[in-house]
């Protein structure tokens, strides 16, 4: 049977996706053009040519790219490779610190009284409910030139006088620490709350030390949480712009900041939309590996829509 | 479970690093009582520097208005699209096609906020030139926050949605229920928690950001933060400053702890009055 006359099947199936589109049409809509296209218009600025006041103009050119690289008319220069290079070191340290601090915070959480526990998890996440600028401004109070900490350190040698430990790469892995900590811990408490604690009953009973049981019997159980953390903190630590910027000073400069940089101070849009896509490419590359890796070692399983 | 020493040892290294976390928000509520600059003793002097300054007051408006409309809109879309992927999408449907609703709510997630801000930025200029729309302004400043948001009212609706019994949604037709009068009357009731949850979280959403806010903004729409940057760029930190900061800090602290407690006593009831109900 073909034409006019469709089936009930089909109307109802043909009702169904107009509800999908009144419902959720709006929302997607106005996320694909107030967002996805945007971002499209951005990354595409990258292989345009720039005219005197920085703004992209045709013809169609590949040296956004080589600048990215280094290439200038004045030779090479491995400034923007240090500053890649500084923003991964930035953006690992952070990480590490923060997985750290997380592993006896989730266990002491754990420890706990089980109606305390959501309040204690609570005061970890709180900060972090504070706005970015308040809460990374409020380390120069206690790192900066006379802070209480500074002086300490300069008693140890550890900085000149008159030199605080802000501005300068401290204080940014410290900034960047304490504003991604609760991405580390929430994932990390999730799976560690579900721990299986019969394997280190297991443990104990064939005498193996703290130490061994914690790295056989705790550690792979709670690994699941862990990386999904060092993606919620690694990501958005690599390209944070408020925290280099206020704590981070000249020499610290970080990728965030050089592509900021080209849409401010000195306007050259084409060099940041490709400063930008290779900050995407790094991003994706570390998101990808760090699923099929999840995936490999049994994965966490996530709220997907 | 944990032995007796590792406790010990957990409790040695956990407050302090507690005590270090809120170190920093305490200093800025220290400061803000300096007198001037680097300068000891107490006093009320920054406060009442800020009770008199009209700029602080417009900034606080701005936010605020920037905060609640933006959460406004997106509960309304937010939920709109949670309600929609949960309840009317085929099933179990393959291809690329079905993917991209997921894929478009969780861009805004996954996308670094410096890009999404330097996005708007570029996108709101070329509007603006061609259109002489939209120029940079609050107005722009809440489009942002609308599309940040959003994803996360959808995703806590569809949660909740998903958790939900699915044979309510055939009663309801077998009522002869419409759609619109279920959705009134069965799933707004039903979902409630987590509307107001998106809302909550779009509020705090908008409160912590500031990169999309500074890319996004123009010179008459200065927020709080935005002010905070400026002031603390031009001319460092002052016991003004600190007191802004102090202010936005006490507040989010006490909106959370109010949230939290409420939240629980919610729950023990709720849970509580399932327990009568079945015994």
């Amino acid at each position: 049977m073909s034409g006019a006359l469709k089936t009930e099947q089909e109307i109802e199936a043909g009702r169904q996706r107009l509800r999908l589109w009144v419902t959720s049409g709006p929302g997607l809509v106005w996320i694909m053009l107030f967002l996805l296209i945007p971002s499209a218009v951005l990354l595409g600025i990258a292989f345009f040519s720039s005219d005197d006041y920085g703004a992209p103009v045709l013809p169609l050119s590949v040296q956004p790219f080589q600048q990215v690289a280094g290439y200038s008319l004045l030779g090479w220069d491995p400034g923007n490779i240090t500053i890649f290079l500084r923003s991964l070191g930035q953006a690992g340290t952070a990480t590490l610190v923060s997985a750290a601090l997380s592993y006896p915070l989730v266990f002491f959480i754990l420890s706990q009284r089980e109606d305390l526990r959501p309040l204690l998890l609570l005061f970890i996440v709180l900060p972090s409910w504070t706005n970015q600028v308040v809460r990374t401004y409020a380390w120069l109070e206690l790192l900066g030139p006379n802070a209480p900490v500074s002086w300490a350190a300069h008693l140890l040698h550890a900085v000149p006088p008159d030199l605080g430990l802000a501005p300068g790469s401290f204080a940014v892995t410290t900034g960047l620490a304490y504003n991604y900590l609760p991405y580390m811990i929430v994932p990390l408490y999730a799976s560690a709350e579900k721990l299986d604690w019969t394997l280190v009953e297991a443990g104990r009973d064939l005498y193996a030390s703290g130490l061994r049981l914690f790295w056989h019997a705790v550690f792979p159980q709670t690994l699941p949480g862990l990386l999904s953390g060092v993606i919620f903190v690694a990501i958005p630590a690599f390209g944070d712009y408020v925290v280099p910027q206020l704590l981070g000073g000249d020499k610290a400069l970080m990728i965030g900041s050089l592509i900021a940089n080209q849409f401010t101070e000195t306007p050259d849009w084409p060099y940041g939309a490709a400063l930008t896509i290779i900050m995407l490419v790094f991003t994706g590359m570390g998101l990808v590996g760090f699923r099929i890796l999840t995936r490999k070692l049994g994965g966490a399983e996530e709220v997907t829509i | 479970m944990i032995p007796r020493g590792v406790r010990y040892a957990l409790s040695g290294i956990s407050w302090p690093l507690y005590a270090l976390l809120y170190t920093p928000l305490a200093l800025v509520a220290y400061y803000s009582f300096a007198p001037a600059p680097n300068e000891a003793g107490h006093s009320l002097h920054a406060y009442n520097l800020l009770l008199h300054d009209g700029d602080v007051f417009s900034a606080l408006r701005r936010s605020l208005i920037l905060a609640i409309g933006s959460a406004i809109t997106s509960t309304a879309l937010g939920t709109l699209l949670g309600y929609g992927l949960c309840r009317f999408r085929t099933p179990n449907a393959k291809g690329v096609l079905a993917h991209i609703p997921s894929l478009i709510i969780y861009t805004p997630i996954i996308m670094p906020s410096l890009v999404f801000g330097i996005s708007e930025l570029i996108f709101f200029n070329l509007v603006h030139n061609a259109t002489g729309m939209l120029g940079a302004g609050l107005e722009t400043m809440i489009i942002a926050h609308i599309t940040f948001q959003v994803p996360y009212v959808a995703l806590t609706v569809y949660a909740r949605l998903a958790g939900l019994d699915r044979y309510l949604f055939d009663a309801a037709n077998d009522l002869y229920a419409n759609g619109l009068k279920s959705f009134l009357y069965l799933i707004i009731p039903l979902v409630q928690p987590a509307i107001i949850g998106g809302f909550m979280l779009g509020i705090t959403l908008s409160i912590d950001d500031f990169t999309i806010s500074f890319f996004t903004s123009g010179p008459g729409s200065v927020t709080l933060p935005i002010y905070i940057y400026g002031a603390i760029a031009r001319k460092g930190i002052s016991p003004e400053i600190n007191a802004i900061g102090t202010l936005m800090i006490g507040t989010i602290i006490l909106l959370a702890l109010i949230h939290f407690f409420i939240t629980r006593h919610r729950d023990r009831a709720g849970q509580f009055a399932a327990r009568g109900s079945i015994s």
